[in-house]
């Protein structure tokens, strides 16, 4: 059916375009004639020629744009694109490279967004501050798709967020050059890796990793303990810390910038793909959980078209893009099982990685980035400080 | 005379009361909604306290400032925010230097040249700005980094040498961001000292030399003084923005370089604490203004150092 389907969507594409060239020709003043090709009907191919999946079910979508509010370097451009053409809805994308910005932008009154891409305690934050709506799942029918073991790591997040993906925050380093592989957060502090570490740009994780290494909770709220955190961290910010990226660390590591550091799973296996003598390891302290997914922001001007999104991007048929451009670690099991079917080499390269590859037992052993309520301003204040000062 | 002309255009009484309020109506709303009222909004602001979950608690405090002077502990003079605000002064006055030496026998050149090849030099001038500021910023990282043109470039002579070269470390770091500040804010500082240069008429260097001036004299005594309001428009044209600017010390400090723009910008996104901020930005304002006057009064605006 589909490739009949092809078939029949190329010579209506080609009818048209030479109507439209006759048109053109003849009587330069009128409108183009609209296609007389309804949007079902013809084959949807992104400018790389990737194939775009029908819809399905396929939501009825009125609006005619959607605004996107996104992590950097983390969607598909594919998916974005076939979303806009399979829904014939203009797709505009803006980039945040933190939780906290986007957290800071949203109040700050950045309205118009349709759908925001929040991980982590700053879900717990922004329901509890009224700015998600709470998701009407009986438009999400492909929510069935995500494993319900990694569904469980979401908890009561799930209430406000179609999960996107998940991974560990952990040590990433080059074989090449490392002589001595870091085994646990501590080890970064090693003299010999001074100006020598690339880390995420991250509040929470990074002070958590330091809380760790002496041995407390990544979601303390005692000022005594965030202050031993802060001074270990100043020390490490002012010797072996040489930059922080959370745009694209993987390239400081690629590029030969950085040796180690600290970044996500999925950053760390396109590293590797690059460079084979990338390794990963999760620290003995506990590597540290994301868990992220989309959401609808109170308010979204086009709500219709955030659902067709959510629902669109839990399609197998969709999702299954990630294992090839943003490998994280991905819940969703129809992707999975259909890029087992159909693109047994994508597959095999996620499913044989341990770097990507995390079963949800896995992820039981890792700590979690939670909610800290009011602490949460000495954890800014702590970062303020330990960035400030070189 | 151009000197005379351009005075007759700044004394010109406007022919009609109505007209001038109508000329000036557009650039007084714009600068009314997009400047004022927002200053005054971070002014109110950085008398606030940061409230839970990023609010706002409007309880007029001198707090935020005191924070950043350091002293809002007792007892305890913590530096961090002052070391950032010298950091931040010290770098812009590096900039503007090095922009000055680097930009100024550019400028003369340009100037001097046959009156059909300064066009095309000033065009090359101007090509670099029709890239993206943050693109030509993002450039420097790939002429810097690790294995990058530079580094390749050297290693490559030291090949020729048979010589042993071990790539120099210049991204991220302080050097970068200065490097790449100079690249960035050359083309304000050549503009208008190209501009006082080029007024320079022929006959005053012909009558110096009649006077017997040698050429550094000539230089000391006529060009130099003459081009000092271009020198003092391009310098205020670049050490504002050197001062604010926070992606060339992101990008190209890899984070670690912080200016108070950094810091700024930080607090209003992942810090979440808009009040500090605004507190920040106003100190910066202040200091800003207070440098620009000083500097200013001591080597006078545009037309007074010219009429000198």
């Amino acid at each position: 059916m589909n490739a009949s389907g092809f078939r029949r969507g190329r010579r209506a594409t080609a009818g048209v375009l030479l109507l439209s060239l006759a048109f053109a020709a003849c009587a330069p003043v009128t409108t183009p004639a609209e296609p007389t090709l309804s949007a079902e009907e013809s084959t949807k191919t992104t400018s790389s020629g990737f194939v775009c999946p029908e819809p399905s079910p396929r939501a009825e979508v009125t609006s005619k744009q959607i605004n996107l509010f996104l992590w950097t370097e983390y969607i598909p451009a594919d998916i974005v694109e076939c979303f806009g053409l399979v829904y014939g809805v203009e797709v505009n994308q803006e980039y945040f490279s933190s939780n906290e910005e986007l957290d800071a932008k949203l109040r700050a009154g950045a309205s118009g967004y349709d759908i925001v891409h929040p991980s982590d305690y700053i879900i717990n934050v922004m329901i509890r501050s009224g700015l998600l709506e709470k998701l009407d799942k009986t438009r999400l029918s492909n929510l069935g798709n995500i494993d319900p073991g990694y569904l469980a790591l979401y908890g009561d997040q799930a209430d406000y967020v179609s999960p996107y993906q998940l991974g560990t925050q952990a040590i990433v380093y080059n074989s090449a050059v490392v002589e001595n592989p870091p085994a646990s957060w501590a080890d970064l502090w090693n003299p010999e890796f001074e100006n020598r570490l690339v880390m995420i740009d991250d509040t929470r994780v990074i002070i958590g990793m330091a809380l760790l290494t002496l041995g407390y909770d990544i979601n303390t709220a005692d000022p005594a303990q965030l202050a031993e955190a802060e001074e270990r961290l100043r020390e490490l910010a002012s010797t072996n810390v040489k930059l922080w990226d959370s745009d694209s660390p993987k390239t400081a590591l690629i590029a030969g910038d950085a040796d180690l550091g600290v970044v996500w799973n999925g950053e760390a296996f396109l590293a590797q793909q690059e460079l084979d003598t990338i390794e990963y390891v999760l620290p003995t302290e506990g590597a540290i959980l994301f868990q992220d997914g989309f959401a609808v922001p109170t308010g979204a001007p086009h709500a219709d078209a955030a659902y067709a999104w959510m629902n669109y991007l839990l399609q197998g048929d969709v999702a299954w893009l990630l294992l090839k451009d943003y490998p994280y670690t991905v819940p969703n099991r129809a992707a999975l099982d259909y890029a087992q079917a159909n693109q047994p080499e994508v597959y095999a390269l996620y499913a044989n990685s341990a770097i990507t590859n995390a079963s949800p037992e896995d992820l039981q052993n890792t700590h979690r980035v939670e909610d800290v309520g009011d602490a949460l301003q000495l954890y800014d204040r702590v970062w303020t400080e330990i960035k400030g000062g070189n | 005379m151009a000197i005379d002309n351009s005075a007759q255009l700044v004394d010109a009484p406007p022919r009609n009361r109505w007209q001038g309020i109508l000329l000036a109506l557009p650039v007084t709303l714009l600068m009314t909604v997009l400047l004022v009222v927002p200053l005054i909004i971070i002014g109110v602001n950085s008398f606030g306290q940061r409230g839970p979950d990023n609010t706002i608690i409007y309880n007029f405090n001198l707090n935020n400032y005191l924070r950043l002077l350091g002293i809002s502990e007792p007892g305890v003079w913590d530096t961090l925010y002052l070391e950032i605000l010298v950091r931040s002064l010290w770098l812009a006055f590096q900039s503007t230097v090095l922009v000055i030496l680097v930009g100024y026998p550019l400028a003369y050149f340009i100037a001097r040249a046959p009156r059909k090849q300064r066009n095309f030099w000033l065009f090359l001038v101007l090509v670099p700005l029709w890239t993206n500021f943050v693109i030509r910023v993002y450039a420097w990282i790939m002429i810097l980094r690790n294995q990058g043109v530079l580094n390749s470039l050297l290693g490559w002579a030291a090949g020729l040498f048979g010589l042993n070269f071990t790539p120099l470390d210049l991204y991220p770091s302080d050097f970068a961001v200065l490097v790449c500040m100079v690249y960035e804010f050359l083309p304000f500082m050549i503009l208008p000292m190209f501009t006082s240069l080029e007024k320079i008429e022929d006959s005053l260097y012909e009558a110096a030399a009649d006077l017997g001036a040698n050429t550094w004299n000539t230089f000391w005594r006529v060009t130099f003084p003459l081009s000092l309001p271009g020198i003092v428009a391009g310098t205020i044209l670049v050490f504002i923005p050197v001062m604010g600017t926070f992606i060339v010390s992101d990008i190209l400090g890899g984070r670690q370089v912080i200016l108070v723009g950094n810091l700024i910008q930080r607090q209003f996104l992942d810090a979440r604490d808009p009040v500090f901020g605004s507190a920040a930005t106003i100190v910066l304002m202040v200091m800003t203004l207070a440098v620009t006057l000083y500097y200013t009064r001591k080597f006078g605006f545009a037309e007074e150092a010219f009429g000198r």
